[in-house]
């Protein structure tokens, strides 16, 4: 589904992903790691078009497409979806218009008929409970003065609505207390299926207990400098990263 | 030739008339502002006025459709067709006449100009305690053959106790200059009520100067929106006085504009008595090559105690090749006074528009959707839902998106 190969980005001169190379099938979940600094954001934000980030070389392929081509929009019709580490306030448009915007959007391109209100009202209904999220939501204004753990519940929301074929999950842990981290990491399996694909990028053993990783990559200095089954997050909760990174720093200098 | 020539050439049409003869000596004596002018720094009339205008031109016959086309549907409507007043609608304790006001009252040389050549206009009277909840619509339509200067002079005077809305729109339906100075006084007396709503979804061909003065006696509470989402040259020159305590006065502005047009807002609050309050919020959007002056003067005099005074213009500058110049003045001479103010200008959040591509949100619908978001807060001010609906409708037109906000 998703080949990165030998990517290198940075901004402005810096170079931050320094050849990254990551291979995601249909049905799998992978786990990025990694100190903090190291490029997983920068990396997520490179996926999902943000062309702050100038691409060098090498390539991304999502379904045989090269998604480097592609403007952040067409990238999300194509049914990439990122849950941004920090999410955006946008003052002035409500959840459920802004929902509706993203989703009328994406069917017109895909050559749907647009969802009727009725439709729209119910589906959010329904995946704003499998989130646990009161209705109010719907009527504030998309992440304006939202605490850090609704924020992030948000992205989820947006995530179920959008039903993407890929998701990142950038840091989604992080700022959700221990049941809405339950309840955010079970709607994130519910939405689980044979036919998409799931990133998550976490700092903690805690959120791979509930979603559990068919590969877990440790990202290092802009490389992914190990990668393993589940277990591998386990050794790094326990030993942390030193042991994998001075080897690493041993052979890239 | 030019304007001013046109001008000379009309005046025998006054001739006799001291009143009008007082206020043409004047207009000649101050003649067009320049941009030497603090007031018209960066408002120049330059390239207008070397072009060549027929005063008052009888104009084109319109048809039912292009009048229908324009007209907002309101169920009480006057209407100005190339100058003559065709329709005016019953109301129960309003009454609606032609105006001819030669009084030599003017400060400006627009308002000297439009006292002494000005034959067009509605007075309407508002009787004590009348409340009238369907707003009254004005709309003024033009269709001329030749460059064409008209100006207009009104007359709204608000009775004790009542209350009307207001809805205000100039159209010029031909591709050839038509060239507007609109004045407009409106008393309002103790306790009484206005919502003003200015339409300026002007063409291409249209230039307007618009002065309206609005005067308050004590309790009585003012509304003026403009909204000015067209137009090649827009000057409006809006002005409060409180004559009385305990007054409110309310300008709410949203300019959007794009190319080459041109818009400036122009107010001045005067604060002449105490426990009074005014609110100005301002929001322009600017696209293309457009130009937006805002400048907001509030006066606070003496004996004005216990004022709250607020005053926001916040600017979106779309494009790089659009430019604003702001600039607020106070002036205050009372001790006991709130007073804030407050300019910005920005571009739309770099960030948010990621975030909203990445949801599947082309890049123009994202900046359209910030745009409105942005511009909202002072449409929410007006109180017809109808205007409401149709100033988002414009704005989606103006931002070339396919959305309702
Ligand atoms: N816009 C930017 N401008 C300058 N430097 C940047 C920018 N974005 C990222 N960087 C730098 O690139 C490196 C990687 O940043 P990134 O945000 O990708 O790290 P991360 O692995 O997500 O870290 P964390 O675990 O703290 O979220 C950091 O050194 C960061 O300072
Ligand atoms: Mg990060």
């Amino acid at each position: 589904m998703l080949k990165i190969d030998n990517l290198k980005a940075g901004i402005e001169g810096l170079e931050i992903l320094k050849g990254i190379n990551l291979s995601v099938k249909k049905g799998e979940v992978h786990a990025i790691m990694g100190p903090n600094g190291s490029g997983k954001s920068t990396l997520s934000s490179v996926i999902a078009g943000n062309d702050n980030y100038e691409v060098n070389s090498g390539s991304i392929t999502f379904e045989d497409e090269d998604l480097l081509d592609l403007d952040p929009d067409q990238r999300a019709h194509r049914g990439v979806f990122l849950s941004f580490q920090y999410p955006v306030e946008i003052p002035g448009i409500s959840v459920s218009n802004f929902i509706k915007a993203a989703i009328t959007e994406k069917r017109k391109v895909l050559g749907l008929e647009p969802i009727t209100a009725k439709d729209l009202l119910g589906k959010m209904k329904e995946k704003m409970d499998l989130l646990d999220m009161q209705k109010g939501y719907l009527s504030r204004n998309m992440n304006e003065g939202f605490s850090g753990g609704e924020k992030k519940r948000n992205e989820i929301f947006q995530m179920a609505m959008l039903e993407p074929k890929l998701a990142i999950l950038d840091e989604t842990d992080s700022g959700l207390d221990i049941d809405a981290l339950r309840v955010v990491a079970n709607g994130v399996n519910k939405l689980k299926n044979s036919e998409n694909a799931t990133i998550v990028i976490t700092h903690y053993q805690r959120l791979l207990d509930y979603i559990i990783p068919d590969y877990v990559h440790v990202l290092h200095n802009g490389r992914i400098v190990k990668s393993g089954g589940k277990e591998l997050a386990h050794e790094l909760e326990k030993k942390g990263y030193d042991w994998i990174t001075k080897e690493a720093d041993k052979k890239w200098g | 030739m030019g304007l001013i020539e046109n001008i000379k050439e009309y005046q025998h049409n006054f001739a006799g008339n001291s009143n009008r003869e007082k206020a043409y000596l004047s207009f000649l004596n101050k003649g067009f502002p320049t941009t030497k002018n603090e007031e018209w720094k960066f408002s120049s009339l330059k390239k207008i006025i070397s072009h060549d205008f027929t005063i008052e031109e009888k104009g084109l016959k319109l048809s039912k459709e292009e009048i229908d086309h324009y007209s907002l549907n309101f169920k009480h409507q006057i209407l100005f067709i190339n100058g003559t007043l065709t329709s005016k609608p019953n109301i129960n304790g309003v009454r609606i006449n032609k105006y001819v006001d030669d009084s030599p009252i003017f400060n400006s040389a627009f308002s000297a100009l439009n006292a002494a050549c000005s034959n067009i206009g509605y007075e309407i009277n508002v009787d004590p305690n009348t409340i009238i909840e369907e707003p009254i619509e004005i709309l003024f339509l033009t269709k001329n053959s030749s460059n064409n200067f008209i100006q207009y002079r009104n007359k709204i005077v608000i009775g004790e106790n009542a209350q009307i809305k207001i809805v205000e729109g100039i159209k010029n339906l031909s591709d050839k200059y038509c060239f507007t100075n609109m004045h407009t006084n409106i008393k309002l007396d103790k306790s009484s009520n206005i919502e003003f709503n200015k339409l300026q979804n002007n063409t291409n061909s249209q230039i307007t100067i618009d002065e309206t003065n609005l005067t308050q006696e004590k309790n009585s509470n003012s509304t003026v929106n403009t909204l000015l989402f067209g137009g090649m040259f827009t000057r409006n020159n809006l002005n409060f006085a409180q004559n009385g305590e305990r007054c409110e006065s309310n300008m709410n502005g949203v300019v959007i504009l794009d190319e080459n047009e041109f818009g400036d807002n122009h107010t001045y609050m005067d604060h002449k008595n105490a426990n009074c309050e005014s609110n100005e919020l301002y929001k322009g959007i600017y696209l293309g090559k457009s130009k937006g002056v805002f400048n907001g003067k509030i006066m606070v005099q003496p004996d004005a105690q216990k004022i709250n005074a607020f005053q926001a213009n916040n600017n979106l500058l779309i494009s790089d090749n659009a430019s604003i110049n702001s600039k607020p003045q106070l002036e205050i001479y009372a001790d006991d006074v709130k007073c804030s103010h407050g300019c910005t200008i920005g571009q739309l959040d770099e960030n948010a528009l990621f975030y909203m591509n990445t949801r599947g949100i082309r890049k123009e619908d994202a900046r359209a959707i910030l745009t409105f978001a942005f511009a909202s807060e002072a449409l929410e001010k007006i109180s017809i839902n109808k205007i409401q609906d149709l100033a988002k409708k414009l704005i989606a037109e103006k931002l070339k998106v396919d959305l309702s906000f």
